[in-house]
């Protein structure tokens, strides 16, 4: 490594602590709000902190009020169904992939790699009328059935550990009388752990984010952490500092998964970028 | 030989739901699109076929173009983004004390949803929010402005959201990509007597270029996708509405799916060529190496 110099080094401190200010500072004052009073809230500045650091009455009203519990449950679900099934069916594809040789080979790649040229934002228009002919508007499957398609990205993460695993274990396998199910299910699905791990990661936080889908399909009856959250402050002119124990409440999940997984989200997403 | 038919079965079985599925929601969609953005459908009834009757309209009424100018804006808050993104992955790419809480508070915005960012920004540009009373703090009352309600200022104000939702995605991306060069480059430029800044000009910047370039061309294709920050904080009110909220309410609201179709279409296609680009510049990338 080539030696940093001192100017370098100081620049690098003035430049990080710089970023971490510009990253902070917007949120701060939501903090200091979910620990203010309404009367405080209006008679003080945003960036005063708030006088009594155990106010929690925002954070129980929130709850209370904006059902938000419930709605962390509705998005548990269908995180857990959605992110079981979409990796389920992208270890079982790319296992096909892989491994066979068939007619059609290329088109299904084919098909599976042009999915990525179709924005889901352009095509909403008719996956509504489908959904809606489906009967499934306002029930969890409608989110489930969006979720759980397979990736491109998803089917290049599990290419890459499946070149690394022998073919010669299969082959060993199958002359012992092993079917091909028990081949995919004793050998390769635990062999593919690491690479579930990623896409669970990457595609949870996407799932757990997603405001667009479960806007569109799911506004009444179920609705997920995110739309109940926007329906909060939105159509009721929730007070702000209201409001910003609700968004407090919503970092935690978020922030527990994070605390113990952060080196996955950095090496999970710089694999996917390589791959 | 034996095994060939039982193998056909497993083929069968493993593929036909997910492909279905992609059928089903991805592909047949967009070819429906396609059709009824030639068409006055209502959502109900039978289509009526109107020939480009529906993108003469987006291409010549100033109320559509401007759905595009919106998305300029984000276009131009990309810049700064993807620079101060990589200064960043610059900086962090090394051994320093108070590494790993920096990279933890850098990746706060990332993990945040359009919800939470939208309402944080929406106290961020309040009138008496956090941005103007940081200007009568320093003292710079004359630079405060109605953020958000200034419809001059709207879409530049919140456009630059983006800066601060995604550039830890851009960060993410470039960091990855500079630990993936062979430390041996850095120790023979060393020997050589290398420079730092010489070092990123001519041996980290050439080595991920692609990554850079698949970059710039994300943020192109998200920039005409925009929909969460204006839909959200503004319902696309004071003029901040973009394509895909217009397709929603074109569709959802106003029973215009005809229309709607033909607004989805054209972002595909600006999409199409984002990405496509994006997919033979990388395999350039991957030849010459």
């Amino acid at each position: 490594m080539i030696q940093e110099s001192k100017l370098y080094r100081i620049l690098r401190y003035v430049f990080l602590l710089a970023a971490c200010i510009f990253v902070i500072i917007p949120v701060v004052p939501v903090v200091y709000m979910a620990f203010k009073t309404g009367v405080e809230y209006s008679s003080t500045n945003v960036l005063t902190p708030p006088s009594n650091w155990l106010n929690f009455y925002n954070f129980a009203y929130a709850i209370r009020v904006g059902k938000l519990g419930r709605a962390l449950m509705n998005t548990a679900v269908i995180l857990g169904i959605s992110l079981s099934l979409q990796i389920l069916f992208t270890t079982m594809v790319s296992y096909v992939l892989h491994r066979f040789e068939f007619r059609g080979k290329k088109i299904v790649m084919t098909l599976f790699t042009l999915t990525m040229f179709i924005p889901v934002v352009t095509t909403q228009t008719v996956v509504f009328q489908i959904i809606y002919r489906m009967r499934l508007v306002n029930k969890m499957p409608s989110v489930i059935i969006l979720y759980s398609g397979v990736g491109i990205v998803g089917i290049y993460i599990m290419f890459n550990l499946l070149a690394s695993i022998s073919k010669e274990l299969d082959e060993s396998a199958l002359i012992d009388g092993a079917s091909y199910f028990t081949i995919y299910r004793r050998i390769i699905l635990p062999l593919l752990k690491p690479a579930c791990t990623t896409l669970l990661i990457l595609n949870g936080i996407g799932m757990y984010n997603d405001f667009f889908i479960p806007n569109l399909y799911l506004r009444k009856n179920v609705q997920t952490f995110t739309v109940a959250l926007y329906q909060f402050f939105g159509s009721t002119a929730t007070p702000f500092e209201i409001v910003s124990a609700a968004i407090l409440l919503g970092i935690i999940p978020i922030g527990i998964v994070y605390l113990f997984l952060q080196k996955y989200i950095y090496y999970g997403l710089a694999g996917a970028v390589k791959s | 030989m034996k095994k060939s038919k039982s193998s056909r079965i497993l083929i069968i079985t493993f593929l036909i739901l997910p492909i279905l599925q992609l059928l089903v929601f991805s592909y047949i969609p967009i070819l429906c699109n396609l059709y009824l953005s030639f068409t006055n459908y209502k959502g109900i009834g039978t289509p009526l076929f109107i020939g480009l009757e529906n993108y003469k309209r987006l291409l010549t009424d100033t109320q559509y173009i401007k759905l595009f100018k919106n998305c300029l804006w984000y276009m131009l808050a990309a810049i700064p983004q993807l620079v101060f993104a990589f200064v960043l992955a610059v900086f962090v790419n090394g051994k320093f004390r108070g590494l790993s809480v920096v990279k933890s508070i850098l990746i706060i915005p990332y993990l945040l949803n359009g919800v939470i960012v939208s309402t944080i920004f929406i106290i961020f540009f309040n009138n008496s929010g956090t941005l103007n009373a940081i200007l009568d703090f320093i003292g710079l009352d004359s630079f405060k402005h109605q953020w958000l309600q200034d419809l001059k200022l709207v879409n530049p104000s919140i456009a630059s959201i983006s800066i601060w939702r995604y550039y830890g995605m851009n960060f993410i991306m470039f960091f990855g990509a500079l630990q993936t060069i062979p430390s041996e480059l850095f120790e023979a430029a060393a020997v050589d007597g290398c420079k730092k800044w010489q070092e990123i000009l001519y041996i980290s910047i050439p080595s991920i270029r692609n990554v850079l370039f698949i970059n710039i061309l994300l943020s192109v294709s998200g920039s005409i996708q925009v929909f969460e920050i204006p839909y959200i904080m503004l319902n696309g009110a004071n003029g901040t509405v973009t394509p895909v909220i217009q397709i929603q309410q074109s569709a959802f609201a106003e029973n215009r799916v005809g229309f709607a179709a033909a607004l989805s279409i054209l972002v595909f296609v600006i999409v199409l060529i984002a990405v496509g680009l994006q997919n033979v510049l990388s395999k350039k990338g991957d030849k010459q190496r």
